[in-house]
């Protein structure tokens, strides 16, 4: 789910398990999609550090 | 066992009387969904069909799916209590992971998991695109058709048989295989064994197919060689063929139809859509929450109290994943679809250790199976409401839903 909302900061490793592909702070650009993800991941799993 | 006519009273009070194939419930399950929910008895007892409960708030439902010691997945298909699987000559094939529990678990898991992976499913989607096509262009002239029978219906056996690598011709055998199992067997055990022996004679005869001739890139070839990394048995890939068949058919079948349902009565979101193409993944995903296909089950491991509910070893539990994501205390407007809905934590795949292994596939279809439809077939309508054909009990969708355009 959330590489469908965010597919510039999460992809998905072999087992189709999520992934973070950026390092560091979220630029400015995405985080409205970061917070778009994290509001829609099922198991709540995605923390955003302010 | 207990019959369909044994079950058929009326239902008084479906906090203490629920009955999961009653037509109406069947037809539109939502308001009773909706009477449970916000009664001082969410979680619903019935003592039809040998006894269930069902409960219908998210937070219940998600904690159950996450207490997974407790709530055991050592069936998933309850009501009515299965025998199937206990007896014949392929006692003990169940349906791994979906029916596995930990350890075990994991490793059932874990080898189904990268053929399902987003990278993976991907290369389906070129093939269900022209199989979309193909399928409009057999009636997009006479006008009308039926958009479960002639489309939704035909659409997730033919990718599911690709990926197993069996034959597409055969895709109505299996559809009825399927039926026999998810549906009409739920009130007819005689039909459901047949079904599940006819499912499992015909993975059995791949299986000594694969082993006497291997094929290149073949998912049995591959499944029945991978036993260097895990324990694999004959018994475990029937398992897994079993629950490819039998889970990613009904269920994407089902998506698709209600959601083409929706789209025949909602010319304002079929037009949001064309006007927003960006709003498909969203748009997407609130089908999915709105009309959410399954409902899975447990059971209980021993004796427990869960939310002021005495729980017995062996109780049934029914996860109502529709009921979960129609929960006005999770979701806002939860009876509107909304397409652009921004916070959709929905649970139409379930939730914790056995989320559903093919949602990234299930999306696949849905969106591409909508998307053709409507650059095919922008303007459509229902023939006649009443004449929509729902199935029921652990899978929700329309059989037949007649359209004209």
């Amino acid at each position: 789910m959330c590489s469908i909302a965010a597919p510039e900061i999460f992809g998905s490793d072999e087992l189709g398990h999520a992934t973070v592909l950026i390092e560091g702070d979220v630029p400015v650009e995405l985080q409205a999609k970061a917070r778009r993800a994290q509001a829609n991941c099922p198991e709540d799993a995605i923390i955003i550090e302010e | 066992m207990t019959t369909l006519e044994e079950n058929s009273d009326p239902v008084n009070d479906p906090t203490t009387d629920y009955n999961i194939f009653d037509p109406e419930f069947v037809r539109d399950p939502y308001p009773t969904m909706t009477e449970i929910r916000e009664s001082g008895c969410p979680i619903a007892h019935s003592n039809r069909w040998g006894g269930s409960w069902f409960p219908t708030r998210y937070e219940d439902v998600v904690a159950i799916a996450q207490e997974h010691e407790i709530f055991t997945s050592r069936d998933i298909i309850v009501v009515p209590r299965a025998a199937a699987q206990a007896e014949g000559p392929y006692a003990g094939v169940a349906a791994p992971p979906i029916t596995s529990d930990p350890p075990d678990h994991h490793w059932h898991r874990r080898l189904i998991l990268p053929i399902f992976a987003p990278q993976s499913v991907a290369k389906y989607e070129q093939g269900t695109r022209d199989l979309c096509n193909k399928l409009i262009d057999g009636f997009i002239a006479k006008g009308e058709a039926d958009a479960g029978t002639d489309y939704a219906q035909q659409i997730p056996v033919r990718v599911i048989a690709t990926m197993l690598g069996v034959p597409t011709e055969m895709a109505d055998e299996f559809t009825g295989w399927v039926r026999g199992v998810l549906e009409v067997g739920l009130t007819d055990p005689k039909v459901r064994l047949e079904s599940r022996l006819k499912i499992l004679n015909f993975f059995r005869q791949q299986l000594d197919d694969r082993r006497a001739n291997p094929r290149e890139d073949d998912l049995i070839t591959d499944l029945l060689n991978s036993g260097d990394k895990y324990p694999v048995t004959d018994q475990y890939v029937l398992g897994v063929c079993n629950l490819m068949l039998v889970a990613g058919i009904d269920t994407t079948w089902s998506a698709i139809g209600s959601s083409l349902w929706h789209m025949a009565q909602h010319p304002e979101h079929r037009k949001q859509l064309r006007d927003n193409p960006e709003l498909w993944p969203t748009a997407i995903e609130e089908l999915l929450r709105a009309y959410s296909p399954v409902t899975m089950a447990r059971i209980v491991d021993r004796d427990t109290e869960f939310q002021g509910c005495p729980m017995k070893a062996g109780d049934r539990i029914l996860m109502s994943f529709p009921a979960a994501n129609r929960d006005p205390r999770q979701f806002d407007r939860p009876d509107d679809v909304i397409l652009d809905r921004e916070h959709n934590r929905h649970v139409a795949f379930g939730s914790g250790i056995h989320r559903c292994a093919g949602s990234n596939l299930a999306r696949l279809e849905l969106r591409v199976a909508l998307q053709v439809w409507m650059e095919r077939i922008p303007e459509f309508s229902l023939v006649d409401p009443a004449t929509v054909i729902w199935a029921g009990g652990q899978v929700h969708g329309p059989r037949v839903c007649r359209v004209r355009f």
